[in-house]
């Protein structure tokens, strides 16, 4: 007899709201239900009261951590509309910034997901690395988040060459931490048996549900718009997508810690891009002049950090968008957890529907119904957290570690 | 596959029921009419090979307009089909039971617009909280001018109450 379980409105990891509820068959899921949309906050009605120069600083609050993404994929719609391209400089600013983010943000999950099996130290650790770059991104942008940095036809401000080195050094350090990081996370023999098998979302699914960003990547599915659908400067830019093939949530891992290397390897090379470039000479490197944007319609893309990020803009010849139409990545991924949470126990539902790095901004408590009694009842974070640490200490009794 | 490549077998196969237009190099928009909507969509995802990306409505004073993208990864370029439900009843069958991925798309085109896709599994609202009233759609034309024009007001309880059809609370109905 199957059982329900809530969890919810709030995520058990990640306190955002979402509320999913297991239909358990003892510890057993057999079915799952999501509710989404607990703060929802009409942003695509808010931007089309918005001028088309306003709406960039509206949609970096469509999300804290891809507070790059979601305006650069808008001025990306608005550029496909206006069919232009914008300065070479302004574009490497662009991928810059872009990747300080991604970076930002895989680290961020990785401290998250060791919190959640227990292991406070890689939590620990993976913050303090990630501090340093917060500071640099506070000391190019302005910002720790919200950078500002894109407007329609380039960026809003120049990173000096004096600034350079900071960044540089701060990669350095940067790679060797992350390289240790992968080390443990690859080499552990507990984390393999805690993460490998679960949660599986192969290629074929990843298609039928529309998986996007690291979540499809894991599962052998090969797409990443930066290479499929290049922006900008990515079109010349020297990197690899990394591509694993089971689909658990130990792929998911390794596919976003392997990414930050690549993004390293993408700043380093728009660094000396814009060394070749030489000082800013006048604003028009950083800018280009945006007369009024005549009625049409472009589609904008970007791999966010948690996928492709999708922006539909519709103009009438007016000042605001007449239309905006925001698709987060997250939108298609959690929607894969109907398919990857069935078959697993409780107490790896927590973890599986964490390893899509959901941001329900852009969408914890979990609901449990007993199938054969219809007995109902609420887990809390600390409930799931619980279950999901102890099952890391009891595999770690069996490995006797 | 190359866009030439698809044009050519999608004219072939829906005839004069589509109306194929070249936006710019990485961008094709295919005008299908309602009859066809599901096979066009069945057509480009099973066999030209395209992945399923999302879909938008947009209002227009007929009809809703609803359209889905299906990029070509592989040849760097976006395939946006598009077909007018018409008002007062705007419908549509649903792509969903082809693929899983559009269903909650289709249920925020639902809930946003009320466009109704026929033989979806689970028709539900996805992202209205509880208090909203059922009959509200917040992206219809007529709405949106309600709420625009209600904008002025200080009250935002009131200019709730006002927009969802509710009575206004201390006053006389």
């Amino acid at each position: 007899m199957v059982k329900k379980i809530p969890i919810g409105p709030f995520h058990p990891i990640l306190e955002e709201p979402e509320f999913f509820e297991l239909h358990v068959d003892g510890e057993n899921v057999v079915d799952i239900d999501m509710t989404i949309g607990w703060s929802h906050r009409g942003i695509e009605i808010l931007s089309e009261s918005k001028t088309w120069d306003q709406v960039p600083f509206l949609v970096e609050r469509v999300c804290g951590i891809c507070s790059c993404s979601h305006p650069f994929a808008y001025v990306k719609a608005v550029e496909d509309l206006l069919q232009i391209e914008v300065p070479k400089r302004a574009q490497y600013l662009r991928v810059i910034t872009a990747e300080l983010e991604r970076l930002h943000s895989h680290l961020l999950w990785t401290g998250l997901a060791g919190h959640f099996i227990g292991y406070n130290t890689v939590f620990m650790w993976t913050w303090k690395y990630r501090e340093p770059l917060l500071d640099v991104l506070e000391a190019v942008t302005g910002n720790r988040n919200h950078y500002a940095m894109m407007r329609i036809g380039g960026v809003r401000r120049d990173i000096p060459e004096t600034q350079f080195g900071l960044v540089r050094g701060m990669l350095d350090e940067l790679w060797k931490k992350n390289d240790l990081l992968t080390k443990a996370i690859i080499d552990d023999p507990v984390i393999h048996a805690r993460t490998k098998g679960v949660g599986i979302f192969n290629r074929d699914q990843c298609r039928l549900y529309g998986a996007l960003g690291p979540t499809a990547r894991a599962g052998g599915y090969d797409i990443d718009a930066r290479r499929d659908h290049p922006i900008d400067a990515y079109g010349e830019l020297d990197f690899d997508v990394i591509v694993c093939e089971n689909g658990d949530v130990f792929d998911k891992a390794v596919v976003r810690q392997l990414e930050n290397f690549e993004a390293i390897k993408i700043i380093r090379q728009c660094l000396d891009k814009l060394e070749e470039l030489g000082p800013i000479k006048d604003d028009s490197e950083l800018c280009m002049e945006i007369g009024e944007v005549p009625p049409g319609e472009g589609i904008g893309v970007y791999e966010a950090p948690r996928g492709e990020v999708l922006h539909y803009i519709r103009s009438n010849g007016g000042n605001m968008p007449m239309r905006h139409k925001i698709r987060a990545p997250s939108f298609n991924n959690i929607l894969t957890n109907e398919a990857s949470v069935p078959g697993n126990t409780v107490a790896d539902a927590g973890l599986i529907t964490a390893a899509v790095d959901p941001c329900y901004s852009c969408t914890e408590r979990v609901g449990r119904l007993d199938v054969n009694s219809g007995e109902k009842y609420v887990l809390s974070e600390g409930d799931l957290i619980k279950l999901s640490v102890e099952k890391t200490e009891e595999i770690r009794r069996q490995l006797e570690m | 596959m190359e866009r030439e490549e698809v044009k050519k077998r999608i004219a072939g196969k829906f005839g004069g029921k589509v109306e194929i237009a070249d936006r710019s190099k990485d961008r094709i928009y295919i005008y299908a009419e309602n009859e066809v909507w599901v096979e066009l969509a069945s057509f480009l995802f099973n066999d030209l090979d395209a992945r399923f990306d999302t879909g938008v409505g947009v209002d227009d004073r007929d009809g809703v307009e609803v359209m889905f993208f299906f990029p070509f990864d592989k040849e760097h370029y976006y395939v946006t089909i598009k077909t007018f439900a018409k008002k007062p009843n705007p419908e549509l069958d649903s792509i969903s039971p082809v693929i899983p991925g559009a269903k909650w798309i289709e249920r925020e085109i639902f809930e946003m617009f009320e466009v109704n896709f026929r033989h979806h599994p689970d028709l539900r609202p996805v992202l209205r909280s509880d208090t909203r009233p059922v009959d509200f759609y917040p992206h219809k034309r007529e709405n949106k001018t309600k709420l625009e024009m209600s904008r002025n007001k200080n009250d935002g309880q009131e200019r709730a109450d006002e927009v969802a059809g509710r009575p206004l609370k201390g006053r006389n109905p």
